[in-house]
């Protein structure tokens, strides 16, 4: 009775605070989007394997700082070889800027030497505001058994100054690094930063 | 000076310049200057909390060897709506981010050349990052002038302000984050009424909603994604207006002491139940307060006088009495009621700080110390006296008991005993019902000894017995009173300052006389044409020299505007200087008092005023701050409020920086204080 109780009460408040991004501990919702190549990827295929969702726009400073300095692409690199998913997703509205035809995602890829699973397209912004995903980078990790692990920015320190890469703790890596070795992640949520997602 | 700033497609963004509101600098006097940013048409540029998207604007100012800078004042920003629910806090078209400088004592320089670093973002469609170098030179001298006031003014009147006399907000925790509500009568006026947050560091909020207004009370709904995060409150403005960007809005700040004066209006019944507890021991406790001492002796003196009486006299003798109290603190809570329905400020022992009310005391005291010496007694009216005797002729008696207990709280309420404190605080914030529950509890704890003495009269026996002794007792503890009423005149005095206390003594002396003609002509033997010329020649006095000395002159003696000048190395506390202090990170020790304070008083020559105390306090270099609250300035009543205390004594240390200020026992130790003061880092402290 207790948690029935409990759980009406928290539905309620749910629904009156209309929570923002999925929380974490929830499953994270489900989305089919095309890539750079046409090809079409679900969420739902890739369970039982990490994912992390990257919301992207590469005209932003603040995504440049990672793509420019070579953080990303490490990043991209190291976890993709540990047989993690790295979802890289365009919301961008067409006409804005950042937004990205498979042929202009396809040179991205190329020009910047991104080492991600796959670019996503999502011009109605459809993942995106399913995410609530706000800026660009705007991280969330996802573990195997489909529950998001992390939401918020990719590391400790919100400028658009590569500069300050190195000194920084990059969230990221540390909640994949404390899931796969069975440890709860510790800094689960955080608050994003960079340029904001361009909707329609 | 202009600095470059980034061009975007031809056009230069963001034109940087720093200007200062004076035209030389004095060394040592603190003056303002301002970063100007100008934004293209649709560009903006970011609040200290960007919302969903951007960074704040940072401003690093090189500045010379003992030159220190305040931290950014933003004025209110423009909520922003993008496409997808996002929502940023900026500047359009041009912002003056403010910040004082405050010049070293000693300037050799005639020419001072400062300079700042600025980084900003600024975003339209697509943001860009940006920086530049603005530089300021001024002259030293040793006067000055203002200077750019159109610009200063119009950007400080955009500053948020600390919330007014009226204003009251609580928090409340629910699962998926905070819900916030704000009274203030004015806020009905204007259309639009926001709240914008202000989360620490990597905190993410969701956006704030006006859930529902209800006359004055506006509820807002604020989200919290870190649901790990336990916050009990958030930082942030009341933001009101006209319109919603429109520059005539105003803000309040409702960032300061904030997490302290956080009440849960919807506490829990353990939580009530917990401070009814602590309402009852701090009730109890004012019975050996030091300014309800003499009260008590005239107390025990009328159980001396019942303990020959029957015990069920006695008893009814000790209910009355308690009656008394409770109808004193039921009273004085459905007054808080009221008035904190109508949107006022009650405050604890506020009675204090109106003079009148000081004044009306000391004559009740006075009255009662000329009867206990005798110089004439109390009898009532004859048709009273009739219908008494009808009553089984202890109805005088009751009445008398009743009154007393009303007397005794009466001088009860400026001591605010240690938990008393903690627990009218909370129910400062409460409803109706808490407020009543609370002062009940207060009622009961006060009178607990009183019901035990009167319902086991057996230890009356411990008491001794009536005699001649009584009236040379009875007449001892007239002197007792008279030292109340020296309390009391000091307090006057210190209000209102010499020549007021002067027209007190001579209205108190003309008051004495017509007692003492109450004594000598009013007599059951004497013709009722001579006790009605008599009662007439009094009225006649007592009325004409109210009028005289204090409907006239006492009037027009001002309030002293600083009663007690604060010497021995403490300074006068103004809301600025504490705003000023903390901008500079200093570590401010305040010392909250007033004039009619014993345990205030108390606490200062035992603990601050200490030789190990003092030098504690200048070793670290901490800012003695006084808050003289004798005269109730309306400034000390609302950080009063703001850390939960209805009334004096308060301490509190900031301790430099950000810390969160700590907040002392109403009763000191020095080693309380010593160790606290042992916490304040020096090299902050000499910073």
């Amino acid at each position: 009775m207790k948690t029935l109780l409990l759980a009406l009460s928290s539905i309620v408040a749910t629904t009156l605070f209309a929570a923002d991004s999925p929380p974490v501990g929830a499953a994270a919702p489900d989305f089919s989007l095309p890539d750079a190549s046409g090809k079409t990827h679900g969420l739902s295929e890739y369970k039982g394997k990490y994912v992390v969702l990257e919301w992207f726009n590469p005209e932003c400073p603040f995504v440049k700082k990672h793509y420019g300095s070579g953080n990303m692409q490490k990043l991209q690199g190291e976890y993709t070889g540990k047989g993690v998913v790295w979802l890289t997703i365009d919301s961008n509205a067409p006409g804005s800027e950042g937004n990205l035809s498979p042929e202009q995602a396809q040179k991205v890829m190329k020009d910047w030497k991104t080492k991600q699973t796959a670019l996503l397209l999502d011009p109605e912004g459809k993942a995106g505001r399913t995410y609530n995903a706000r800026n660009t980078p705007h991280m969330f990790v996802i573990n195997p058994e489909g529950k998001v692990i992390y939401e918020g920015a990719i590391d400790s320190k919100a400028s658009p100054n590569p500069a300050d890469i190195p000194s920084s703790t990059n969230y990221v890596k540390v909640a994949l690094d404390e899931s796969m070795s069975g440890k709860p992640v510790s800094n689960a949520n955080t608050r994003p930063y960079g340029c904001s997602v361009k909707y329609k | 000076m202009t600095a470059q700033g980034q061009i975007y497609q031809g056009k230069q963004l963001v034109q940087a310049d720093a200007l200062a509101n004076v035209d030389a600098v004095i060394p040592g006097e603190p003056f303002l200057v301002g970063v100007r940013l100008k934004m293209q048409p649709l560009w903006h540029t970011y609040w200290k909390y960007p919302g969903d998207a951007g960074i704040p604007t940072d401003i690093k100012w090189e500045l010379p060897e003992g030159w220190r800078a305040g931290s950014i004042q933003w004025p209110i920003p423009l909520r922003l709506q993008e496409p997808g629910d996002i929502q940023i806090y900026g500047y359009h078209d041009e912002v003056l981010l403010i910040q004082q400088i405050t010049p070293a004592k000693n300037v050799t320089n005639s020419t001072v050349k400062l300079s700042a670093k600025v980084n900003w973002l600024v975003c339209e469609k697509i943001c860009i990052p940006g920086d530049a170098v603005v530089t300021l030179s001024l002259p030293s001298a040793s006067t000055n002038s203002p200077a750019n006031t159109e610009l200063f003014s119009r950007f400080q009147k955009q500053l948020p302000v600390p919330p007014g006399a009226n204003f009251s907000a609580s928090w409340k925790t629910e699962v998926t984050g905070l819900v916030l509500n704000v009274t203030q009568p004015d806020l009905a006026k204007f259309p639009s009424v926001d709240f914008f947050p202000s989360p620490p560091e990597n905190v993410a909020v969701g956006h704030p909603r006006l859930e529902s207004h209800e006359g004055a009370t506006y509820t807002f709904r604020i989200p919290l994604d870190n649901a790990k995060q336990d916050f009990k409150s958030l930082p942030g403005l009341i933001v009101f207006g006209n319109s919603v960007d429109g520059r005539d809005r105003r803000a309040w700040d409702i960032s300061v002491g904030q997490e302290m004066a956080a009440a849960n209006e919807n506490s829990t019944l353990s939580e009530v139940l917990r401070f009814l507890v602590f309402g009852f021991i701090g009730g109890f406790i004012l019975n050996l307060m030091p300014c309800v001492l003499p009260v008590i002796s005239l107390k025990i003196f009328g159980f001396v006088r019942q303990a020959g009486q029957s015990r069920a006299r006695i008893f009814r003798r000790g209910l009355a009495f308690i009656a008394g109290i409770f109808a004193w603190f039921l009273g004085l809570a459905l007054v808080l009621v009221i008035i904190k329905s109508a949107g006022g400020q009650p405050v604890w022992a506020a009675q204090f700080t109106n003079p009148y009310f000081v004044l009306f005391m000391s004559a009740v005291v006075l009255v009662f110390a000329l009867n206990l010496f005798g110089v004439f007694e109390i009898n009532l009216p004859q048709w009273l006296s009739r219908r008494a005797v009808a009553a089984e002729g202890s109805m005088q008696g009751d009445a008398g008991s009743f009154f007393q207990g009303v007397f005794a709280t009466v001088l009860a309420t400026p001591c605010t005993a240690p938990f008393l404190g903690t627990a009218l605080g909370f129910a400062f914030t409460q409803s109706a019902t808490v407020i009543l529950l609370m002062f009940g509890s207060i009622a009961l704890g006060m009178s607990a000894p009183y019901f035990l003495l009167s319902a086991q009269p057996a230890w009356l026996k411990f008491l001794p017995k009536p005699g001649a002794w009584m009236a040379r007792v009875k007449q001892f503890m007239g002197f007792l009173l008279i030292a109340t009423l020296l309390f009391l005149l000091s307090v006057l005095g210190a209000q209102r300052g010499v020549a007021c206390l002067i027209w007190t003594a001579a209205f108190l002396l003309v008051l004495s006389i017509a007692c003492w003609m109450k004594g000598a002509f009013i007599t059951p033997l004497a013709s009722a044409k001579t006790r009605g010329l008599v009662l007439l020649l009094m009225l006649v006095l007592v009325i004409g020299s109210g009028i005289y000395f204090i409907g006239d002159k006492f009037q027009s003696a001002a309030a002293v505007a600083n009663p007690t000048a604060p010497s021995g190395g403490w300074e006068k506390f103004t809301p600025e200087r504490l705003a000023s202090e903390l901008q500079q990170g200093h570590s401010i020790f305040i010392d909250f008092t007033a004039e009619w304070c014993i345990t205030c008083k108390f606490n200062e020559s035992t603990v601050l005023e200490t030789a190990a105390v003092r030098a504690a306090f200048s070793e670290r270099q901490i800012v003695k701050l006084k808050a003289d609250w004798t005269n109730g300035d309306p400034a000390i009543t609302k950080l009063l409020k703001q850390f939960g205390r209805p009334g004096v004594p308060l301490y509190v240390l900031y301790p430099g920086g950000t810390a969160q200020p700590y907040v002392f026992p109403e009763l000191l130790t020095k080693n309380i204080v010593l160790e606290k003061l042992e916490t304040v880092n020096r090299s902050i402290a000499s910073q």
